[in-house]
């Protein structure tokens, strides 16, 4: 049965909401049933050849490209952009734009992430069966560092493709072999006997029916014009003038504003809202709504009244169980948990850990729950009308996560699934938060009350820092029997904290009750060190609920159990007596790509060269997301305990560089991301809430805090990594490792602070109490 | 009744003496460049230019800005497009990264740059408080440094 594609798209620069190219598909083209790359075949829209999935091509010569991920921050679209103008071999230049499809093909779908497996890495007929299968459920997100190892090869084939389509239709108009037509890379396919140049422009239509090539030939490394080498972000100029259209920037005729208080207790439910007749007669006051059971919203003619109003609510709230639920309790589950010794065991590699160690190094680390903060604050606007087809306009890390959310608040409506289209516009941040569709199916609730008017949601950052999802908290022990030569003969690290697997999974899946908690290796990623030379080691996990929300976080479980296990190394090199850059490169005698990138760091940092009194550089290395990332961190410590770092040196090596500048910013981001979180932030529970609530009690980084950055790349042919989370992963033991320099203090719970009243910090005497 | 002008444009709104001028520039004129951050003056996404000094327009009244010239992002480039020099030097050192906070820290920076035409690193840290969490901040810095050589060049 033929089916009517909308191929429309958020056009990520200017004001318009949605560029609207409607076009009709012919019955049985192969991408709804499968999800092989090249996806489906070209058809003509008008003035548009759209040539593939990704690719569509104007009259005028403008080339839309469709990019199935989310722009929030990472310069994605600029990255993807060049991956098909280099194959398409036209200039990287305004006449390229990108958007964000609206419609959710399966091609869209990232597949071999979901498996585990780079797309280059798919052989055999079990990933033949998974793609297949995730095909069918086709699920688009943005997330895990994934975008351009996810698309490396695909979006060059859309290209590649594209191109082959240009020139065969060339070909055709001139009447000669394709093999006399070159594409000298400014938009032409040129016939050199004839002298002929015919743009792309004027072939886009022709272009649009040729069949495309079943494996387009991809240019050699040699060839390439911009891959490798620093582009402008494409989204820059727009973001300067103050122009992108972020979800809380949505404005559509009609539209209605809403605030909203959920529950200080997570799980807790609206008992009444005594006030309410007095809400509702506030000027400008449209609806009073529970929503859920669980919050209670206000819709109105602007979102400061409704804010206004809310401040002014008068909300009982059930009691739960969780009413008593503090810090030092939770911190007292989880120390229970590690001793009750039946742990999830993540790794178990050779001889178990000795009863007589000879030398025994032990330590016990913890770390905070944090919220992201994204600047822009949790929002969605929804739209349900009366025959319950629905539309959200959001700033989502995934828009089929959205259109769950819609269907779920606008069930009652009627809504189904696929009666929802979803725009995805800029994310003012996202960093794992805009996975969760919380948000989204409270806008749809609301929007589901007032058919045909649109609902624009918006979180105020006291419900985003203190009514949120959370990076799981942890408390950690290691241990390492050392042997003769100081190096670890066994080591071994169990964790405890809660699973954000089973939670996101409640929340996000279509289905309910969530999943196991013993199968979260999120918990313990980053503990075991497979790259270390090490014969014994063993991981293992508990897991301890409460009723608070965690959730996905820029490099999620490595974020902190990185800063463990890197913290902890450093300790066994001390006791060894040895230099920890030279401990780690013994350790790394089997992996040279991480030593090269260790050694790189090193010599940035000047490891050798001595500091004053006061100061120290600390080092520590992290490979994730197939990319490996090390940093040298030089720190002063004052005389009051007041720590300062100076400077911050990291080497990376991301496989192939698509646009270096890029992977320079990701790497000076997530360091600033990660020193945030070594220093400053912490989310506490008090009565089973949480205690923070805007940026006065949850401080970040800001100017006057950064310090000195400098990135070097290390070069590397290899297939491409990810470069937006690794770089966050060994920051902060490099930092406690410098504090140890600079002190002979080892601080083992971040934040990491040496005295309780430093700066901005605030007290949080529990989860000190193992710091030497 | 409030009057004042928005990038040169004479306004005169009936609205509330206590709505914050964010929510003024955003829901009554439909200036979507200042953003919501924090609603507490800690995050500078907001700001915006009350007579020539950068405020966080969030906790900014109507009330306040009787008789006032505010300009926001959308007004600082000239007529004809051209950007200012701080807006350049943005694009030139691709400080920004999604962006959202950006159009305070420009504003921040434009102010800075007009009472201290040559700061040091040091000035800028302690006159521009603004929060940016994708970490852009020693492009920022790289950046007033460029738009301050560009400014005295001329």
């Amino acid at each position: 049965m033929p089916r009517l594609l909308s191929r429309r798209g958020f056009l990520i620069t200017g004001a318009v909401l949605s560029g609207t190219v409607a076009v009709a598909a012919t019955a049985g083209v192969g991408y709804l049933a499968t999800v092989d790359i090249d996806g489906p075949d070209g058809f003509v829209d008008g003035e548009v050849g759209v040539l593939n999935a990704f690719v569509a091509i104007y009259t005028d010569g403008t080339v839309t490209v469709s990019v199935p991920k989310v722009e929030m921050g990472q310069g994605i679209h600029t990255g993807i952009a060049m991956l098909v103008a280099e194959e398409l071999d036209i200039p990287f230049d305004d006449n390229i734009s990108v958007e964000h499809p609206t419609e959710i093909l399966p091609v869209y779908g990232g597949w071999a992430s979901q498996l585990g497996i780079r797309p280059e890495e798919a052989s055999g007929p079990l990933h033949w069966l998974g793609r297949r299968a995730l095909g069918a459920v086709s699920l688009v997100s943005t997330g895990a560092s994934s975008s351009t190892y996810e698309l490396w090869t695909q979006l060059r084939q859309a290209g590649a493709a594209s191109r082959h389509m240009l020139m065969g239709a060339a070909a055709e108009r001139l009447g000669v072999p394709v093999s006399e037509l070159t594409t000298p890379g400014d938009g032409t396919v040129f016939h050199a006997a004839t002298g002929t140049r015919l743009s792309y422009g004027s072939l886009a239509l022709a272009a649009a029916t040729v069949p495309p090539p079943a494996a387009p030939a991809l240019k050699p490394a040699t060839d390439w014009r911009l891959i490798g080498r620093p582009q402008p972000r494409v989204d820059i100029p727009a973001k300067v003038r103050g122009r992108p259209v972020f979800g809380m920037d949505v404005v559509l005729p009609r539209m209605l504003h809403a605030a909203i208080r959920q529950a200080p207790v997570s799980g807790a439910a609206v008992a009444r809202v005594a006030n309410e007749a007095e809400l509702r007669d506030l000027p400008g006051v449209v609806d009073v709504v529970v929503v859920d059971g669980h919050s209670v919203a206000v819709v109105a003619d602007s979102w400061w009244t409704a804010e206004q109003a809310l401040w002014q609510a008068d909300i009982a709230w059930t009691p739960t169980e969780w009413d008593d639920l503090s810090g030092a309790e939770l911190a007292r589950r989880m120390e229970a948990a590690l001793d009750s010794g039946e742990p999830n065991v993540v790794h178990d590699e050779g001889d178990p850990f000795p009863d007589a160690p000879g030398r025994l190094v032990e330590a016990a680390y913890s770390a905070p729950l944090v919220t992201h903060a994204c600047m822009e604050p949790m929002n969605a606007t929804v739209l349900v009308r009366g025959d319950g087809t629905a539309e959200a306009w959001v700033s989502t890390q995934s828009p089929t996560s959205a259109r769950w959310g819609v269907f779920r608040g606008a069930e009652a409506a009627g809504t189904r699934p696929d009666d929802v289209i979803v725009n995805v516009t800029q994310n003012g941040g996202a960093f794992g938060r805009r996975l969760e569709l919380d948000v989204v199916q409270q806008a749809a609730y609301l929007a589901a009350r007032h058919p045909d008017r649109p609902v624009k949601l918006l979180w105020s950052r006291e419900e985003d820092i203190g009514r949120g999802i959370y990076r799981s908290h942890a408390r950690a022990r290691l241990r390492a029997a050392l042997g003769e030569d100081g190096l670890p003969l066994a080591y071994e690290a169990l964790v405890a904290g809660q699973s954000v697997a089973q939670g996101m999974m409640g929340r996000l899946l279509p289905i309910t009750g969530g999943g196991s908690p013993e199968g979260d290796f999120l918990t313990s990623e980053g503990l075991e060190s497979p790259h270390y030379a090490i014969r014994s080691q063993y991981v293992g996990s508990y897991h301890v609920p409460s009723n608070i929300r965690v959730g996905l976080w820029r490099s999620n479980g490595f974020s902190h159990n990185v800063f463990f296990a890197e913290s902890f190394f450093d300790e066994c090199a001390h006791a060894a007596g040895s230099d920890p850059l030279d401990y780690r490169r013994r350790l790394l005698a089997d992996s040279p790509r991480l030593r090269a990138v260790l050694d790189r760091a090193a010599a940035m940092a000047g490891w050798d060269r001595p500091l004053p009194p006061g100061r120290g550089r600390g080092i520590a290395i992290g490979g994730a997301y197939y990319s490996v990332v090390a940093q040298v961190v030089e720190v002063s410590v004052a005389a009051d305990g007041e720590i300062t770092v100076d400077r911050v040196f990291c080497a990376v090596d991301v496989g192939t560089v698509v646009n270096p500048n890029q992977v320079v910013a990701q790497m000076e981001g997530s360091i600033l991301w990660g020193l945030t979180t070594a220093l400053m932030s912490a989310n506490t529970v008090e009565n089973g809430a949480i205690v923070e609530t805007n940026f006065h009690d949850f401080p970040v980084q800001r100017l006057r805090n950064a310090p000195r950055i400098a990135v070097e790349i290390v070069a590397s042919d290899a297939l491409p990594g990810g470069a937006g989370e690794t770089g966050v992963i060994p920051v902060a033991a490099a930092l406690g490792n410098a504090i140890f320099a600079a002190t002979g203090r080892r601080l083992r719970s971040l934040p990491l602070a040496i005295t309780e009243s430093v700066g901005e910090r605030r007290t949080r005497s529990v989860l000190r109490t193992e710091d030497a | 009744m409030v009057r004042f002008t928005v990038n040169t444009t004479p306004i005169t709104l009936d609205v509330p003496q206590d709505k914050p001028l964010l929510w003024v520039l955003r829901e009554d004129l439909g200036l979507l460049g200042p953003k919501y951050g924090c609603g507490v003056a800690q995050c500078g996404a907001c700001r915006v230019l009350l007579n020539g000094e950068s405020v966080p327009s969030c906790m900014t009244f109507a009330a306040d800005v009787e008789g006032a010239e505010v300009v926001t992002i959308e007004g600082l480039a000239a007529p004809d497009g051209t950007l200012t020099a701080v807006q350049q030097a943005w694009i030139d050192e691709q400080v920004p990264q999604c962006g959202f906070c950006q159009p305070g820290f420009i504003i921040a920076a434009t102010a800075l740059l007009e009472s201290n035409p040559a700061p040091t690193d040091a000035e800028i840290d302690d006159s521009i408080t603004n929060i940016c969490r994708c970490g852009t901040y020693p492009r920022i810095r790289r950046a007033i440094h460029r738009a301050a050589a560009t400014l005295a060049g001329n």
